[in-house]
């Protein structure tokens, strides 16, 4: 049996994330034999197939081309049930900030968190993950594997970059002698710092 | 400016002790210590124009002619006055609205949430490209099975305008004895007939206020002119909606 065959017989059947671990690990292989057997079905499936090899949330899947989208989608009717703004703020905030509280996530959304937090509790996009040793001891939440599979991401590090504003450089003056005389004199202390 | 008339006995029939008859009077305002705490309650007189020195000279001068058997009232005068004495402090705690100058110590978080906004944008592109990849075994039902269709409404979908629907109801009051109590079917008429052609949220549905056991009654009414078709329902931006059906 070909081990490009068996990878894929096991991917198939699997209705979740498999990583290349835990096939090694079924198929009594090598973990490399396993990475060079996914990397040559990959490309099998990509040349001729309605099927692909995706990577995501931290393991390996086959999924239907988005080419077909339209034909599988009219075939399953599936619920279509779309984030919120709301929830994809909440979402936004613990994915970055994970793990996070519920008063810390309320202080920087400024509004009541705990309705969006429970239904992305139903929707398995978030989990608790522990509690803060401070009085009270409160939840603490972060992301799950649902979520990186939610929104096509392999892991937690792929998330689009959070661009931060930076506080604003002191302006530079520049030499002070190159300044008009009445400006510098204006700016004092400013002008030489 | 103020006067003490004679304490009297002032339980109410509720049994709350009133504070005693202290009288106030200025400018702003005139009449009882009782008086003043219930107008500024109610936002009726500016704190601003009562001045609070002289009221709490009275109260202590109150407090020294007690009578060991009127604690009670002297107790509801603190309140009352605590209440005044706070309410006056912050009303002249100057506001930032009158051009006082920001606390450099503000505690901003950091990142703002406006500084989400991008990954935000990000996020709900990803949500769409992935809604273009189907995998094997990811598009089970609910938990929650229903014997009859939904269409695109899932039972969890239903279960949270419900959960939404009980979170705005009021707790039940004391049962009465010999209640009359409706049946389903009656309930099931009072539903329909609120149903219109259009689609409503089933908050927007029931007439509030509205207890809990109202709640589950008419969710449980609805559940059941949907299995008869003479309910519709369709999923709204973020709530299930309903609308009359004529059992097509």
């Amino acid at each position: 049996m070909n081990l490009v065959h068996e990878v894929e017989a096991l991917l198939f059947v699997a209705d979740q994330p498999v990583t290349a671990g835990q096939l090694a690990e079924c198929l009594a292989v090598d973990r490399a034999d396993v990475d060079t057997a996914i990397q040559t079905l990959g490309e099998i499936l990509s040349r001729g197939s309605a099927i692909q090899l995706v990577q995501i949330a931290g393991g390996y899947q086959l999924a239907t081309k988005p080419q077909f989208a339209e034909r599988v989608t009219k075939f399953l009717r599936p619920q279509k049930q779309r984030l919120s703004k709301g929830l994809m703020e909440t979402l936004a905030v613990i994915a970055y900030q994970q793990p996070i509280t519920l008063a810390e996530l309320e202080a920087v959304r400024g509004v009541q968190c705990d309705y969006s937090v429970r239904v992305l509790l139903e929707r398995r996009l978030l989990r608790d993950v522990g509690r803060r040793q401070t009085p009270g001891r409160p939840m603490l939440y972060g992301t799950t594997q649902q979520f990186l599979h939610y929104f096509n991401l392999k892991d937690i590090q792929e998330l689009p970059e959070l661009t931060v504003a930076k506080a604003q450089p002191a302006l530079d003056f520049g030499d002070r002698a190159e300044l008009p005389a009445p400006v510098a004199e204006a700016l004092g202390p400013l002008a030489s710092s | 400016m103020l006067k003490l008339p004679v304490a009297e006995t002032s339980i109410s029939s509720l049994g709350i002790v009133a504070p005693p008859p202290i009288q106030v009077e200025c400018d702003a305002f005139s009449g009882s210590l009782a008086t003043l705490f219930e107008m500024v309650r109610r936002h009726k007189v500016d704190l601003l124009g009562v001045p609070i020195t002289p009221i709490c000279m009275a109260y202590i001068r109150y407090l020294v002619e007690l009578q060991p058997d009127q604690i009670d009232q002297a107790a509801a005068a603190t309140v009352a006055l605590a209440y005044l004495v706070e309410q006056k402090s912050w009303a002249i705690i100057p506001s930032l609205d009158e051009g006082t100058q920001e606390s450099p110590d503000l505690d901003f978080v950091d990142p703002t949430i406006g500084e989400y906004n991008e990954v935000i944008q990000a996020f709900i592109q990803l949500e769409e490209s992935r809604d273009q990849l189907f995998f094997r075994g990811s598009h089970v039902g609910d938990a929650y099975e229903i014997p009859f269709s939904l269409g695109q409404v899932s039972s969890g979908d239903l279960s949270r305008a419900f959960e939404r629907l009980l979170r705005k109801a009021v707790p039940d009051p004391p049962e009465i004895l010999n209640k009359p109590r409706r049946s389903l079917s009656q309930m099931m008429e009072t539903v329909w007939d609120s149903l219109t052609d259009d689609f409503t949220s089933l908050v927007d549905l029931i007439p509030a206020p509205f207890t809990r056991s109202e709640a589950v009654w008419w969710f449980l009414s609805l559940l059941e002119l949907i299995r008869h078709g003479r309910a519709l329902l369709e999923l709204g931006d973020d709530d299930v909606l309903f609308r009359r059906g004529y059992g097509e």
